[in-house]
């Protein structure tokens, strides 16, 4: 019994470190004071200012549509990888797939750098954002794809084959709809590290795009007033709903990972 | 009886591997080179990198002309393994008391430990520059090892517990039957049993503390400056990008020399036990 | 997917048919309350993004960043800027108020001709800090040893911040030994790395902003950083009924006098409300606000009977002759110079 109340007191103490900092952002976005020092009394002014706050509302409309399109394509992408990793035996294929998952952000933030400068040529923006988050994206959903597809017995498809179905149509009736759960998760996963990308993004994005990430980057070096606690407890809320929503639709998110 | 899976469809296999792997030789692959390459180069004059011709082995001569940047290296490791080692100690109990609850509950405690990881990276940061601020303790080594465990817990927490979930509780009622104490009924069968899902949440906290330089330039001191940071100064402050891509190239040097030795040691270990059965 | 289509394009063209002047700028360098009066003249958007030193816009430009109207660098950046041709030249005719300038701002020994920069407002690189806690402490303001002697640093141990900056954070140091700052003998600059190296460990953190907010706050005692930063956080401080006040001032051994610019970069899309926007600025009330509101220097004459008596009077803001002729402005290095100053830059974070 005794290493049931430790076992207790230990997971209270881990959700209190988890909880207390984030209470306190939310609980200072109601405060009515410049500065992030104590408290001083009530207000929603910081949420008003935020909602005028031109540049802030296109940072994020510009994470969200990065996101919608990079997780998309990485999706495709994605799952054409790790249908071929599965099926077919290249040796380079999970090399070329997992590294750039397994290698720091920085990495690929520079590399991706130097090679739209110096190689490209191009004027970084919203096109060198969107290849980059493409491009970490495609693993993850590769490896869920593959994670999927090992489960699954071969004899359906020997008996599609058997009974006549093209390629086309022994993916497009078979396969697909038994790696949707996979798909779905995946791009679940490219829409989150997408939108929360940070690293990456700082150091392709170009002038006037901006994502949510990169402007809370500046406010917090430059502002530091309650109006940063207000868009955290936004971007808190806006989150918790939609995994929300994802348990709901794709409950197989969190253990498809594993 | 041949393989139906390798038999009609060449094309199918090549429309399928085809696209991605384009998309990664370009994007991916190529960039890649291009640092190697780029490591060799000459500061341009306004910044930048010189015309291709101009090379040098200068980059690399000065990095290892001073054994002060091995140890930037090394205190880059130090903190990679001492957030994961905290991440792991923290992490367990929590993973293992969700995957011990009854299945109506584990979803919602698997979703309040979500919460927290659905703010944005830096709102995390920022919470911890508010508290540690009047406390007194904002740039100091002890804020940027609290960054960086908080920003990376949850990485830690879910892959344990994906691991911890699919152990079969029959397994300990045995170990008990059998007189094991609750020490080494963890220590003797949850513990080696839950090791993959170790090793994930290991490698999902480890190497990304690795390339961080937010954590330690927002919550850091004078003495905290890690890798990371030291990489972006050169491609954003001081124009060297040769010597930046050197410090790139050394990075992953080293994450893949570890990645290398991890997975010797994992095909060693599996070895070691097919041994024994 | 259609429809994601149909939206990218709506964004995209949305996006240009606006009338956007893209200004990248120092943070805290123009009040909102002057932005908007432009706006509301021109019937335009400002779009600004910021930066915390001369170096990273400039690296920001290198690494491709395009599209900015108007940048605001110091003067050695501007040099750096003409000499590889990323600069429009003005047009005269649509800047009618240039007259107003000061006549010292008229022909800058960055560009003689007046051909690309107008002066903007000036700044002195130097020390804040919490004037009751030095007084409690008993430490002198009026020196960089204050930021550099471990016998003073002790006591303020973890409670002072520097500028995140080589060319500046060098140029204290050499100051504070008696050189120029533009000194070409790198043993000179090696004695500057020492005396950094020495005082690095008692320093909290080295800031190009945050610094700011950490003074008014009450977080930091002393900081390294820009007289306009300083009387922004001085303004802060009262305003929050802080229980201290924040003071500033130039180290009697000299310091860096920054003299920043409107320029026209020439990736701009938009030059004509780029000239139309440095004009508004030569305009007497407008150009006031830079001190008013923002406490930095001032380069425009017709400005002056605008200015607040108690600014004027600012030491810091506007300083004596006495005092001008102990400060000195940076100018470019060979790049040679340059990469040795820079590599001792790296040597100082790393050690």
């Amino acid at each position: 019994m005794k290493s049931q109340h430790w076992l207790w007191a230990a997971s209270l103490t881990a959700y209190a470190f988890l909880y207390v900092p984030l209470a306190v952002v939310v609980l200072f976005s109601f405060n009515d004071s410049t500065l992030n020092a104590q408290w001083v009394g009530f207000t929603t002014h910081w949420y008003a200012k935020l909602l005028g706050d031109g540049e802030m509302l296109r940072a994020a409309a510009n994470s969200v549509l990065i996101a919608l399109l990079s997780s998309s394509i990485a999706t495709v992408l994605g799952a054409m990888a790790g249908l071929a990793m599965h099926r077919y035996r290249f040796r380079f294929l999970p090399v070329l797939v997992l590294t750039p998952v397994a290698m720091p952000e920085i990495l690929l933030g520079v590399s991706l750098l130097l090679f739209f400068r110096q190689v490209l040529d191009l004027t970084l923006g919203f096109l060198s954002i969107l290849v980059a988050h493409i491009t970490f994206s495609i693993g993850f959903v590769a490896v869920i794809v593959r994670a999927r597809l090992a489960g699954m017995d071969e004899s359906i498809f020997e008996a599609a084959r058997d009974l006549g179905a093209t390629p086309w149509a022994t993916f497009r009736r078979i396969t697909l709809p038994l790696i949707m759960p996979a798909l779905v998760a995946g791009y679940l996963m490219s829409f989150t590290l997408s939108i929360d990308d940070f690293v990456i993004t700082f150091f392709v994005a170009g002038v006037g795009v901006t994502t949510l990430p990169l402007q809370i980057y500046s406010m917090i070096k430059v502002a530091v007033t309650p109006e940063v606690n207000a868009v955290s407890t936004l971007l808190m809320a806006l989150t918790l709903t939609l995994i929300f929503v994802a348990s709901r639709f794709a409950p197989d998110v969190l253990k498809a990972k594993a | 009886m041949s393989d139906p899976r390798t038999q009609p469809a060449d094309l199918t296999k090549w429309v399928v591997t085809l696209p991605p792997t384009a998309f990664l030789l370009v994007f991916f692959l190529t960039p890649a080179l291009i640092v190697v390459a780029a490591s060799f180069g000459e500061p341009g004059e306004f910044g930048g990198l010189a015309p291709w011709p101009a090379h040098s082995l200068d980059a690399y001569r000065f990095l290892f002309g001073d054994i002060i940047y091995l140890e930037i290296f090394a205190r880059s490791f130090l903190v990679a393994v001492l957030t994961t080692l905290i991440c792991i100690v923290l992490a367990y109990p929590l993973a293992w008391l969700i995957a011990r609850s009854p299945a109506r509950r584990r979803d919602l405690l698997v979703l309040l430990v979500m919460l927290p990881f659905a703010s944005n990276f830096l709102v995390r940061i920022y919470a911890w520059i508010m508290l540690l601020g009047p406390a007194n303790l904002l740039y100091t080594p002890f804020a940027v090892i609290a960054g960086m465990v908080y920003v990376h817990l949850p990485f830690m927490i879910l892959p344990l517990y994906a691991n911890l979930e699919k152990h079969d509780p029959a397994l300990l009622e045995a170990a008990q039957d059998l007189g094991a104490n609750a020490w080494t009924r963890f220590w003797r069968v949850t513990f080696p049993l839950s090791l993959p899902g170790v090793f994930a949440g290991s490698a999902l906290v480890f190497i990304p503390v690795l390339g961080m330089f937010a954590v330690p330039e927002l919550l850091g001191g004078t003495g905290d400056i890690l890798i990371g940071n030291l990489i972006k100064e050169q491609f954003l402050e001081n124009r060297d990008w040769p010597l930046g891509s050197a410090l790139a190239i050394m990075l992953t040097g080293a994450v893949l020399g570890l990645a290398g030795c991890a997975a010797w040691a994992a095909r060693k270990g599996l070895h070691g036990t097919e041994a024994i059965t | 997917m259609r429809h994601l289509a149909w939206l990218l394009l709506a964004f995209l063209s949305a996006a240009r048919a606006e009338d956007v002047l893209h200004l990248y700028n120092w943070n805290n360098y123009i009040s909102d309350d002057t932005l908007a009066r432009f706006e509301a003249r021109c019937r335009c958007r400002v779009k600004q993004d910021y930066y915390s030193d001369n170096e990273e816009m400039l690296a920001k430009l290198e690494a491709g960043a395009i599209g900015y109207d108007i940048l605001v660098p110091t003067g050695n950046a501007v040099e750096s800027l003409i000499r590889r041709k990323a600069l429009r030249d003005l047009d005269k005719s649509q800047l009618p108020h240039l007259s107003n300038l000061k006549p010292e701002y008229r022909r800058p020994w960055f560009d003689p001709e007046n051909r690309h920069a107008v002066p903007y407002a000036t700044t002195v690189t130097l020390i804040g800090y919490n004037v009751d806690r030095m007084k409690a402490l008993d430490l002198p303001t009026d020196t960089w040893a204050l930021i550099f002697e471990p016998r003073y640093l002790k006591r303020i141990h973890g409670k002072v911040t520097v500028l995140n900056s080589q060319r500046e954070l060098m140029a204290a140091a050499m100051k504070y030994l008696g050189h120029s700052v533009q000194e070409t003998d790198v043993a000179k600059w090696e004695q500057a790395k020492g005396l950094i190296l020495r005082a690095k460990p008692y320093w909290a953190t080295f800031s190009n902003s945050t610094y700011i907010k950490d003074l008014a706050i009450g977080n930091i005692w002393v900081a390294h950083g820009y007289s306009n930063d300083m009387y922004r956080a001085r303004e802060d401080a009262k305003s929050a009924h802080r229980p201290f006040t924040i003071g500033f001032g130039t180290p009697r051994e000299g310091a860096v006098l920054a003299v920043d610019n409107f320029v026209l970069h020439k990736s701009g899309r938009r030059p004509d409300l780029a000239h139309r926007f440095i004009d508004f600025m030569l305009e007497g009330p407008n150009a006031a606000d830079v001190s008013n509101l923002i406490g930095a220097g001032n380069a425009n004459a017709a400005a002056t009977p605008h200015i607040r008596p108690e600014i004027a009077a600012e030491e810091g803001i506007f300083p004596s002759p006495q005092t001008l002729a102990r400060l000195e402005m940076l100018r470019d290095f060979e790049p040679k110079m340059r990469r040795a100053l820079s590599r001792m830059w790296t040597e100082i974070k790393v050690r």
